[in-house]
Protein backbone atom coordinates (compact mmCIF):
# COMPACT_ATOMS: atom_id res chain seq x y z
CA UNK A 1 0.00 0.00 0.00
CA UNK A 2 0.98 3.57 -0.73
CA UNK A 3 0.96 5.34 2.28
CA UNK A 4 1.02 9.30 3.23
CA UNK A 5 0.35 11.52 5.62
CA UNK A 6 -3.88 11.49 5.05
CA UNK A 7 -4.00 8.00 4.35
CA UNK A 8 -3.77 5.27 1.74
CA UNK A 9 -4.66 3.16 -0.98
CA UNK A 10 -5.30 -0.44 -0.48
CA UNK A 11 -5.85 -3.15 -3.55
CA UNK A 12 -8.90 -5.30 -2.84
CA UNK A 13 -9.46 -6.85 -6.30
CA UNK A 14 -9.29 -7.12 -9.73
CA UNK A 15 -11.32 -5.20 -12.48
CA UNK A 16 -11.82 -8.70 -14.33
CA UNK A 17 -13.31 -10.25 -10.88
CA UNK A 18 -15.87 -7.83 -10.55
CA UNK A 19 -18.48 -7.69 -13.36
CA UNK A 20 -21.10 -5.30 -13.55
CA UNK A 21 -23.57 -5.88 -11.84
CA UNK A 22 -22.42 -7.67 -9.22
CA UNK A 23 -21.06 -7.08 -5.49
CA UNK A 24 -18.60 -8.78 -3.38
CA UNK A 25 -16.71 -8.50 0.11
CA UNK A 26 -13.54 -6.77 0.45
CA UNK A 27 -10.90 -5.79 3.03
CA UNK A 28 -8.97 -2.32 4.19
CA UNK A 29 -7.70 -1.51 7.11
CA UNK A 30 -11.04 0.71 7.41
CA UNK A 31 -13.11 -2.21 7.94
CA UNK A 32 -15.09 -4.50 6.06
CA UNK A 33 -16.41 -3.02 2.67
CA UNK A 34 -19.05 -4.07 -0.05
CA UNK A 35 -17.63 -3.34 -3.50
CA UNK A 36 -19.61 -3.18 -6.37
CA UNK A 37 -20.09 -2.29 -10.07
CA UNK A 38 -23.10 -0.69 -11.41
CA UNK A 39 -24.69 -1.96 -14.47
CA UNK A 40 -23.30 1.00 -15.85
CA UNK A 41 -20.37 0.27 -14.83
CA UNK A 42 -19.40 2.41 -11.79
CA UNK A 43 -17.52 0.98 -8.93
CA UNK A 44 -18.33 1.86 -5.56
CA UNK A 45 -17.44 0.88 -1.95
CA UNK A 46 -19.23 0.72 1.05
CA UNK A 47 -19.29 -0.16 4.78
CA UNK A 48 -20.07 -3.69 4.61
CA UNK A 49 -23.23 -3.47 6.91
CA UNK A 50 -26.89 -2.04 6.12
CA UNK A 51 -27.49 0.84 9.37
CA UNK A 52 -31.14 -0.74 8.95
CA UNK A 53 -30.46 -3.98 10.65
CA UNK A 54 -26.77 -4.57 10.35
CA UNK A 55 -27.07 -6.87 7.52
CA UNK A 56 -23.82 -7.53 5.32
CA UNK A 57 -24.56 -5.27 2.00
CA UNK A 58 -22.14 -7.84 0.67
CA UNK A 59 -24.61 -10.29 0.57
CA UNK A 60 -26.77 -8.01 -1.40
CA UNK A 61 -27.63 -7.40 -5.23
CA UNK A 62 -27.19 -4.06 -7.35
CA UNK A 63 -29.51 -3.05 -9.79
CA UNK A 64 -29.01 -0.24 -11.81
CA UNK A 65 -27.57 1.63 -10.32
CA UNK A 66 -27.69 0.68 -6.00
CA UNK A 67 -26.93 -1.55 -3.97
CA UNK A 68 -29.63 -3.28 -2.16
CA UNK A 69 -29.99 -5.12 1.12
CA UNK A 70 -30.81 -8.52 1.03
CA UNK A 71 -32.57 -8.65 4.07
CA UNK A 72 -35.41 -5.73 3.65
CA UNK A 73 -34.39 -4.56 0.01
CA UNK A 74 -33.17 -1.16 0.95
CA UNK A 75 -31.18 0.20 -1.67
CA UNK A 76 -28.26 3.23 -1.62
CA UNK A 77 -26.34 4.78 -4.35
CA UNK A 78 -22.67 5.14 -5.10
CA UNK A 79 -22.44 8.23 -3.04
CA UNK A 80 -24.10 6.33 0.23
CA UNK A 81 -27.47 7.70 0.63
CA UNK A 82 -30.38 5.48 0.68
CA UNK A 83 -32.55 5.48 -1.85
CA UNK A 84 -35.38 3.40 -1.59
CA UNK A 85 -37.48 1.23 1.14
CA UNK A 86 -39.57 -1.17 -0.28
CA UNK A 87 -41.58 -1.77 3.07
CA UNK A 88 -42.76 2.07 2.28
CA UNK A 89 -42.44 2.52 -1.58
CA UNK A 90 -44.10 6.50 -0.97
CA UNK A 91 -41.83 7.03 1.48
CA UNK A 92 -38.44 8.97 0.39
CA UNK A 93 -35.73 8.10 2.93
CA UNK A 94 -34.14 11.09 4.99
CA UNK A 95 -30.98 12.17 4.01
CA UNK A 96 -29.81 10.59 7.53
CA UNK A 97 -30.35 7.08 6.66
CA UNK A 98 -26.53 6.40 4.45
CA UNK A 99 -23.55 4.15 4.45
CA UNK A 100 -20.49 5.09 4.47
CA UNK A 101 -18.37 5.07 1.57
CA UNK A 102 -14.74 4.88 0.10
CA UNK A 103 -12.95 6.33 -2.87
CA UNK A 104 -12.37 4.07 -5.50
CA UNK A 105 -9.74 4.06 -8.23
CA UNK A 106 -9.56 1.90 -10.55
CA UNK A 107 -6.87 1.24 -12.91
CA UNK A 108 -4.35 -1.32 -14.85
CA UNK A 109 -6.95 -3.40 -13.87
CA UNK A 110 -6.46 -2.97 -10.68
CA UNK A 111 -9.22 -1.80 -8.14
CA UNK A 112 -8.50 0.68 -5.52
CA UNK A 113 -10.41 1.40 -2.30
CA UNK A 114 -8.99 4.63 -0.35
CA UNK A 115 -8.67 4.31 3.50
CA UNK A 116 -8.68 7.56 4.82
CA UNK A 117 -7.92 10.36 2.35
CA UNK A 118 -4.82 10.03 -0.06
CA UNK A 119 -3.40 12.84 -1.21
CA UNK A 120 -2.06 10.99 -4.35
CA UNK A 121 -3.67 8.79 -6.47
CA UNK A 122 -3.04 4.76 -7.07
CA UNK A 123 0.54 3.90 -7.63
CA UNK A 124 0.66 3.39 -11.45
CA UNK A 125 0.98 -0.38 -12.68
CA UNK A 126 1.85 0.62 -16.23
CA UNK A 127 2.99 -2.37 -18.36
CA UNK A 128 1.40 -4.85 -16.36
CA UNK A 129 -1.49 -6.61 -16.89
CA UNK A 130 -3.24 -8.34 -14.19
CA UNK A 131 -3.48 -12.47 -13.99
CA UNK A 132 -5.43 -13.57 -11.06
CA UNK A 133 -6.03 -12.92 -7.16
CA UNK A 134 -5.64 -15.10 -4.47
CA UNK A 135 -5.61 -15.36 -0.70
CA UNK A 136 -2.21 -16.74 1.39
CA UNK A 137 -2.20 -17.58 5.02
CA UNK A 138 0.36 -15.89 5.42
CA UNK A 139 1.58 -12.52 6.41
CA UNK A 140 3.69 -10.22 4.26
CA UNK A 141 7.31 -10.94 5.69
CA UNK A 142 6.56 -14.81 5.55
CA UNK A 143 5.64 -14.47 1.71
CA UNK A 144 8.77 -12.15 1.45
CA UNK A 145 10.76 -15.31 2.99
CA UNK A 146 9.33 -17.92 0.78
CA UNK A 147 9.73 -16.01 -2.53
CA UNK A 148 13.13 -14.44 -1.36
CA UNK A 149 12.21 -10.76 -2.54
CA UNK A 150 11.10 -7.67 -0.72
CA UNK A 151 7.39 -5.91 -1.70
CA UNK A 152 8.28 -1.88 -1.87
CA UNK A 153 6.32 1.04 -0.53
CA UNK A 154 3.46 0.42 -2.36
CA UNK A 155 2.92 -3.48 -1.62
CA UNK A 156 4.67 -4.72 -4.94
CA UNK A 157 7.38 -7.75 -5.33
CA UNK A 158 9.08 -8.72 -7.62
CA UNK A 159 9.73 -12.44 -7.94
CA UNK A 160 11.42 -15.06 -10.46
CA UNK A 161 10.25 -18.65 -9.87
CA UNK A 162 11.55 -21.05 -11.92
CA UNK A 163 11.67 -19.47 -14.91
CA UNK A 164 9.49 -16.15 -15.47
CA UNK A 165 9.28 -13.22 -13.90
CA UNK A 166 5.69 -11.81 -11.90
CA UNK A 167 4.80 -9.30 -9.96
CA UNK A 168 2.74 -9.83 -6.58
CA UNK A 169 0.84 -6.73 -4.86
CA UNK A 170 0.00 -7.90 -1.48
CA UNK A 171 -2.82 -6.51 0.45
CA UNK A 172 -2.68 -7.04 4.06
CA UNK A 173 -6.47 -9.34 5.22
CA UNK A 174 -7.38 -9.96 8.48
CA UNK A 175 -6.07 -12.75 10.71
CA UNK A 176 -2.43 -12.80 9.22
CA UNK A 177 -3.95 -13.53 5.84
CA UNK A 178 -2.65 -11.58 3.20
CA UNK A 179 -4.57 -11.14 -0.30
CA UNK A 180 -1.61 -11.16 -3.23
CA UNK A 181 -2.56 -9.69 -6.90
CA UNK A 182 -0.40 -11.52 -9.83
CA UNK A 183 0.30 -9.42 -12.41
CA UNK A 184 2.57 -10.17 -15.22
CA UNK A 185 4.69 -8.09 -18.16
CA UNK A 186 2.71 -7.05 -20.77
CA UNK A 187 3.84 -9.26 -23.38
CA UNK A 188 3.22 -11.95 -22.10
CA UNK A 189 1.96 -15.26 -23.42
CA UNK A 190 -0.63 -18.08 -22.32
CA UNK A 191 2.70 -20.12 -21.87
CA UNK A 192 3.56 -17.36 -19.18
CA UNK A 193 0.28 -17.17 -17.82
CA UNK A 194 -0.31 -20.56 -17.32
CA UNK A 195 3.55 -20.88 -15.75
CA UNK A 196 2.96 -18.10 -13.50
CA UNK A 197 -0.38 -19.44 -12.33
CA UNK A 198 1.78 -22.65 -11.31
CA UNK A 199 4.13 -20.81 -9.89
CA UNK A 200 2.05 -19.04 -7.84
CA UNK A 201 0.41 -22.03 -6.08
CA UNK A 202 3.50 -23.47 -5.49
CA UNK A 203 5.02 -19.83 -3.82
CA UNK A 204 1.42 -20.13 -2.06
CA UNK A 205 2.11 -23.68 -0.15
CA UNK A 206 5.65 -22.25 0.81
CA UNK A 207 4.32 -19.39 2.37
CA UNK A 208 1.68 -21.46 4.24
CA UNK A 209 4.25 -23.82 5.03
CA UNK A 210 6.37 -21.36 6.67
CA UNK A 211 3.69 -19.48 8.06
CA UNK A 212 2.71 -23.00 10.10
CA UNK A 213 6.58 -23.32 10.99
CA UNK A 214 7.31 -19.94 12.25
CA UNK A 215 3.54 -20.09 14.52
CA UNK A 216 4.35 -23.62 16.29
CA UNK A 217 8.08 -22.67 16.81
CA UNK A 218 6.67 -19.89 18.40
CA UNK B 1 -23.21 -11.28 33.43
CA UNK B 2 -25.98 -10.54 31.73
CA UNK B 3 -28.31 -13.49 32.38
CA UNK B 4 -29.86 -12.64 35.65
CA UNK B 5 -33.31 -11.62 34.54
CA UNK B 6 -33.87 -14.33 32.10
CA UNK B 7 -32.46 -17.20 34.30
CA UNK B 8 -35.98 -18.06 35.92
CA UNK B 9 -37.27 -18.47 32.42
CA UNK B 10 -38.74 -21.68 30.68
CA UNK B 11 -36.37 -22.60 27.48
CA UNK B 12 -37.08 -25.61 25.14
CA UNK B 13 -34.05 -28.19 25.35
CA UNK B 14 -35.32 -30.89 23.15
CA UNK B 15 -38.33 -32.44 21.25
CA UNK B 16 -40.03 -34.93 23.90
CA UNK B 17 -40.39 -37.05 20.78
CA UNK B 18 -36.76 -37.63 20.53
CA UNK B 19 -35.57 -38.04 23.98
CA UNK B 20 -34.25 -41.08 25.24
CA UNK B 21 -33.13 -42.81 28.42
CA UNK B 22 -29.43 -42.10 28.02
CA UNK B 23 -29.32 -38.45 28.01
CA UNK B 24 -28.41 -36.56 25.26
CA UNK B 25 -26.11 -33.28 26.27
CA UNK B 26 -26.57 -29.58 25.29
CA UNK B 27 -26.36 -26.14 27.08
CA UNK B 28 -28.70 -23.57 28.20
CA UNK B 29 -27.26 -20.09 28.53
CA UNK B 30 -23.70 -21.39 29.01
CA UNK B 31 -24.38 -24.16 31.12
CA UNK B 32 -23.88 -27.65 29.56
CA UNK B 33 -26.65 -29.93 30.59
CA UNK B 34 -28.20 -33.28 30.01
CA UNK B 35 -31.59 -34.16 28.83
CA UNK B 36 -33.27 -37.91 29.10
CA UNK B 37 -36.43 -39.24 29.97
CA UNK B 38 -36.89 -41.50 33.19
CA UNK B 39 -38.88 -44.90 34.06
CA UNK B 40 -42.04 -43.07 34.79
CA UNK B 41 -41.79 -41.76 31.01
CA UNK B 42 -40.86 -38.18 32.39
CA UNK B 43 -37.95 -35.67 31.39
CA UNK B 44 -35.11 -35.46 33.41
CA UNK B 45 -32.85 -32.44 33.07
CA UNK B 46 -29.58 -31.81 34.81
CA UNK B 47 -26.94 -30.01 34.85
CA UNK B 48 -23.73 -31.89 33.80
CA UNK B 49 -22.60 -31.48 37.80
CA UNK B 50 -25.79 -33.54 38.47
CA UNK B 51 -28.17 -30.44 39.86
CA UNK B 52 -31.78 -31.26 38.88
CA UNK B 53 -33.58 -28.90 36.40
CA UNK B 54 -36.71 -27.81 36.77
CA UNK B 55 -38.32 -29.57 33.56
CA UNK B 56 -41.53 -29.68 31.52
CA UNK B 57 -42.84 -31.37 28.78
CA UNK B 58 -45.40 -29.00 26.78
CA UNK B 59 -45.99 -28.30 22.88
CA UNK B 60 -43.95 -31.09 21.64
CA UNK B 61 -41.03 -30.03 23.46
CA UNK B 62 -38.98 -30.69 26.58
CA UNK B 63 -38.68 -27.41 28.58
CA UNK B 64 -36.00 -26.62 31.65
CA UNK B 65 -34.62 -23.25 33.32
CA UNK B 66 -31.41 -22.93 35.31
CA UNK B 67 -32.92 -20.56 37.40
CA UNK B 68 -36.16 -21.12 39.48
CA UNK B 69 -39.17 -20.40 37.36
CA UNK B 70 -41.93 -18.39 39.06
CA UNK B 71 -44.70 -18.99 36.76
CA UNK B 72 -46.07 -22.15 34.60
CA UNK B 73 -45.20 -21.85 30.19
CA UNK B 74 -46.58 -19.63 28.60
CA UNK B 75 -50.40 -20.86 27.36
CA UNK B 76 -51.34 -21.72 23.89
CA UNK B 77 -55.11 -22.60 24.07
CA UNK B 78 -54.85 -23.78 20.41
CA UNK B 79 -52.96 -26.89 21.39
CA UNK B 80 -55.71 -28.53 23.08
CA UNK B 81 -57.98 -27.90 20.21
CA UNK B 82 -59.51 -30.88 18.58
CA UNK B 83 -58.44 -31.28 14.78
CA UNK B 84 -55.16 -29.73 14.86
CA UNK B 85 -52.18 -31.37 13.66
CA UNK B 86 -49.26 -30.77 15.87
CA UNK B 87 -45.83 -30.47 13.94
CA UNK B 88 -42.13 -31.30 15.54
CA UNK B 89 -40.36 -29.28 12.94
CA UNK B 90 -37.00 -30.28 14.42
CA UNK B 91 -34.15 -28.09 15.06
CA UNK B 92 -32.12 -24.96 13.33
CA UNK B 93 -28.70 -24.40 15.10
CA UNK B 94 -27.64 -20.71 14.25
CA UNK B 95 -24.48 -18.81 15.24
CA UNK B 96 -26.57 -15.67 16.29
CA UNK B 97 -28.36 -14.06 19.59
CA UNK B 98 -31.74 -15.60 20.77
CA UNK B 99 -33.19 -12.28 20.74
CA UNK B 100 -32.22 -11.56 16.98
CA UNK B 101 -33.70 -15.10 15.91
CA UNK B 102 -36.85 -13.98 17.45
CA UNK B 103 -36.93 -10.81 16.32
CA UNK B 104 -36.60 -12.18 12.72
CA UNK B 105 -40.01 -13.92 13.12
CA UNK B 106 -41.77 -10.87 14.15
CA UNK B 107 -40.36 -9.15 10.64
CA UNK B 108 -42.91 -8.90 7.57
CA UNK B 109 -41.03 -6.65 5.66
CA UNK B 110 -38.30 -9.37 4.22
CA UNK B 111 -40.52 -11.95 3.07
CA UNK B 112 -40.17 -10.98 -0.72
CA UNK B 113 -36.51 -10.46 -0.06
CA UNK B 114 -35.21 -13.67 1.51
CA UNK B 115 -38.50 -16.25 1.40
CA UNK B 116 -38.55 -14.89 -2.68
CA UNK B 117 -41.58 -16.38 -4.48
CA UNK B 118 -42.88 -18.29 -1.11
CA UNK B 119 -44.00 -15.86 1.66
CA UNK B 120 -43.44 -12.87 -0.58
CA UNK B 121 -42.52 -11.58 -4.11
CA UNK B 122 -41.60 -8.08 -5.59
CA UNK B 123 -43.20 -5.93 -6.25
CA UNK B 124 -45.52 -6.64 -3.29
CA UNK B 125 -43.31 -5.07 -0.79
CA UNK B 126 -45.62 -2.59 1.28
CA UNK B 127 -45.65 -3.18 4.53
CA UNK B 128 -49.46 -1.80 5.97
CA UNK B 129 -50.22 0.15 8.98
CA UNK B 130 -50.61 -2.49 11.79
CA UNK B 131 -51.24 -1.94 15.44
CA UNK B 132 -48.68 -2.84 18.17
CA UNK B 133 -48.94 -3.22 22.08
CA UNK B 134 -47.44 -4.26 25.04
CA UNK B 135 -50.26 -6.03 27.25
CA UNK B 136 -49.54 -5.21 30.78
CA UNK B 137 -52.33 -8.10 31.89
CA UNK B 138 -50.60 -11.13 30.00
CA UNK B 139 -47.17 -8.87 29.64
CA UNK B 140 -46.65 -9.98 26.47
CA UNK B 141 -45.89 -8.20 23.15
CA UNK B 142 -48.89 -8.59 20.14
CA UNK B 143 -49.07 -7.11 17.11
CA UNK B 144 -52.53 -7.12 15.07
CA UNK B 145 -54.05 -6.73 11.88
CA UNK B 146 -50.29 -7.60 10.28
CA UNK B 147 -51.31 -7.87 6.44
CA UNK B 148 -49.10 -9.23 3.53
CA UNK B 149 -49.37 -10.24 0.29
CA UNK B 150 -47.80 -14.13 -0.16
CA UNK B 151 -47.25 -16.24 -3.51
CA UNK B 152 -47.41 -19.51 -0.99
CA UNK B 153 -48.44 -18.62 2.68
CA UNK B 154 -48.60 -22.54 3.39
CA UNK B 155 -48.15 -25.44 2.42
CA UNK B 156 -52.09 -25.56 1.62
CA UNK B 157 -52.17 -22.39 0.06
CA UNK B 158 -52.46 -22.85 -3.81
CA UNK B 159 -51.90 -19.13 -5.56
CA UNK B 160 -51.34 -15.97 -3.72
CA UNK B 161 -53.65 -14.72 -1.12
CA UNK B 162 -53.29 -11.76 1.48
CA UNK B 163 -52.22 -13.39 4.16
CA UNK B 164 -53.23 -11.95 7.84
CA UNK B 165 -51.02 -11.89 10.54
CA UNK B 166 -50.92 -11.79 14.99
CA UNK B 167 -47.90 -12.24 16.78
CA UNK B 168 -47.43 -12.92 20.61
CA UNK B 169 -43.82 -12.57 22.29
CA UNK B 170 -45.36 -14.61 26.14
CA UNK B 171 -41.09 -14.82 26.72
CA UNK B 172 -38.39 -13.53 25.96
CA UNK B 173 -37.11 -16.43 23.47
CA UNK B 174 -40.02 -17.46 22.04
CA UNK B 175 -43.17 -16.05 19.84
CA UNK B 176 -46.39 -17.76 18.70
CA UNK B 177 -47.62 -16.21 15.17
CA UNK B 178 -51.09 -16.47 14.28
CA UNK B 179 -51.69 -16.96 10.32
CA UNK B 180 -54.61 -16.83 8.31
CA UNK B 181 -55.66 -20.80 7.33
CA UNK B 182 -56.51 -21.46 3.99
CA UNK B 183 -58.61 -24.18 4.42
CA UNK B 184 -60.43 -22.79 7.34
CA UNK B 185 -61.26 -19.37 7.36
CA UNK B 186 -62.64 -19.17 10.55
CA UNK B 187 -59.50 -20.11 12.41
CA UNK B 188 -55.50 -19.34 12.53
CA UNK B 189 -52.72 -21.39 11.91
CA UNK B 190 -50.53 -21.29 14.78
CA UNK B 191 -46.81 -21.52 14.47
CA UNK B 192 -44.15 -20.82 17.27
CA UNK B 193 -40.59 -20.07 17.43
CA UNK B 194 -39.23 -21.38 20.39
CA UNK B 195 -35.69 -20.77 20.76
CA UNK B 196 -33.01 -22.45 23.54
CA UNK B 197 -29.91 -20.24 24.36
CA UNK B 198 -27.03 -21.69 23.96
CA UNK B 199 -24.70 -18.48 24.70
CA UNK B 200 -25.37 -15.48 24.08
CA UNK B 201 -24.55 -15.41 20.27
CA UNK B 202 -25.43 -19.17 19.74
CA UNK B 203 -28.83 -20.48 19.63
CA UNK B 204 -31.22 -23.94 18.64
CA UNK B 205 -34.40 -22.68 17.12
CA UNK B 206 -37.20 -24.93 17.73
CA UNK B 207 -40.27 -24.32 15.98
CA UNK B 208 -43.59 -25.67 16.22
CA UNK B 209 -46.68 -25.59 14.65
CA UNK B 210 -50.62 -26.33 15.38
CA UNK B 211 -52.23 -26.69 12.13
CA UNK B 212 -55.60 -27.41 10.88
CA UNK B 213 -54.30 -29.21 7.23
CA UNK B 214 -55.22 -32.79 6.63
CA UNK B 215 -53.68 -33.20 3.10
CA UNK B 216 -50.12 -32.77 3.53
CA UNK B 217 -47.96 -34.83 4.62
CA UNK B 218 -45.96 -34.80 7.88
CA UNK B 219 -42.67 -34.57 5.55
CA UNK B 220 -43.72 -31.65 3.57
CA UNK B 221 -45.17 -29.78 6.49
CA UNK B 222 -41.55 -30.04 8.10
CA UNK B 223 -39.49 -29.50 4.48
CA UNK B 224 -41.32 -26.02 4.16
CA UNK B 225 -40.73 -24.74 7.51
CA UNK B 226 -36.87 -26.00 7.24
CA UNK B 227 -36.69 -24.22 3.90
CA UNK B 228 -38.28 -20.88 5.58
CA UNK B 229 -35.91 -21.28 8.44
CA UNK B 230 -32.96 -21.87 6.26
CA UNK B 231 -32.91 -18.83 4.66
CA UNK B 232 -33.58 -17.03 7.77
CA UNK B 233 -30.37 -18.18 8.93
CA UNK B 234 -28.39 -16.96 5.93
CA UNK B 235 -29.25 -13.45 7.04
CA UNK B 236 -29.49 -13.98 10.98
CA UNK B 237 -25.42 -15.64 10.95
CA UNK B 238 -24.06 -12.05 9.04
CA UNK B 239 -25.93 -9.55 10.65
CA UNK B 240 -23.72 -7.53 12.59
CA UNK B 241 -23.17 -7.25 15.55
CA UNK B 242 -24.45 -10.49 16.57
CA UNK B 243 -26.04 -9.45 19.86
CA UNK B 244 -29.29 -7.70 19.67
CA UNK B 245 -28.65 -3.90 19.77
CA UNK B 246 -31.15 -2.68 22.53
CA UNK B 247 -29.93 1.39 22.62
CA UNK B 248 -31.04 3.42 19.86
CA UNK B 249 -28.74 4.89 17.49
CA UNK B 250 -27.23 1.80 16.23
CA UNK B 251 -30.19 0.65 13.98
CA UNK B 252 -32.90 2.55 12.03
CA UNK B 253 -36.47 1.73 12.48
CA UNK B 254 -39.05 2.34 10.29
CA UNK B 255 -43.14 2.30 10.74
CA UNK B 256 -42.64 -1.58 9.49
CA UNK B 257 -40.70 -2.15 12.53
CA UNK B 258 -42.93 -1.23 15.55
CA UNK B 259 -43.45 -5.01 16.84
CA UNK B 260 -39.10 -5.12 16.95
CA UNK B 261 -39.47 -1.44 18.56
CA UNK B 262 -42.42 -3.00 20.95
CA UNK B 263 -40.10 -6.01 20.98
CA UNK B 264 -36.93 -4.59 22.19
CA UNK B 265 -38.37 -2.15 24.87
CA UNK B 266 -40.02 -5.01 26.55
CA UNK B 267 -37.13 -6.53 26.64
CA UNK B 268 -35.29 -3.56 27.92
CA UNK B 269 -38.14 -2.81 30.46
CA UNK B 270 -37.33 -6.09 31.92
CA UNK B 271 -33.49 -6.23 31.75
CA UNK B 272 -34.20 -9.57 29.64
CA UNK B 273 -30.24 -9.02 28.28
CA UNK B 274 -28.91 -11.92 27.76
CA UNK B 275 -27.93 -12.15 23.72
CA UNK B 276 -28.35 -7.79 23.85
CA UNK B 277 -25.99 -5.15 23.28
CA UNK B 278 -26.74 -2.13 25.53
CA UNK B 279 -23.69 0.11 24.63
CA UNK B 280 -23.38 1.29 21.07
CA UNK B 281 -19.86 0.16 20.07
Amino acid sequence: MSADTTGFWTPVALSADLPSGTVIPAHTRAGSIALWRSDSGRVAASADRCPHRGMRLSYGFVRGETLSCIYHGWSYTQTGNCLRIPAHPGLTPPDTIRVATHLVEEADGVIWVAVGEPVHPPPKLEGLVALRSLTMHADVTTIEAASGAKSDETGLLKATQQYDTMWLLLSEQEQGHTLVHVLLDGDNTLGHRISASRAVESLRRCAEDLQARRSRDG
Amino acid sequence: MAKEAMLDEWYPVGLFSQVKTTAYKTALMGEPIEVSVGADGNAIVTTSGGRVLSSRVRYGHVWSSIGDPQKEIFSIPEADQPGRRFVDVGVVRVRCSPLRAVENFLDIAHFPFVHTDILGAEPHTEVQNYKVEIRDVEDEVWATQVKFYQPQAAKSASGGITTEYMYRVPAPTCSVLYKTCPPRPSEWDVITLFVQPLAEDLCDVWPWMALFDDETSMTDLIHFQQTIFLQDRSILENQIPRLLPLDPGMEIPTRADLTSVAYRRWLKRHNYTYGAQLVAQ
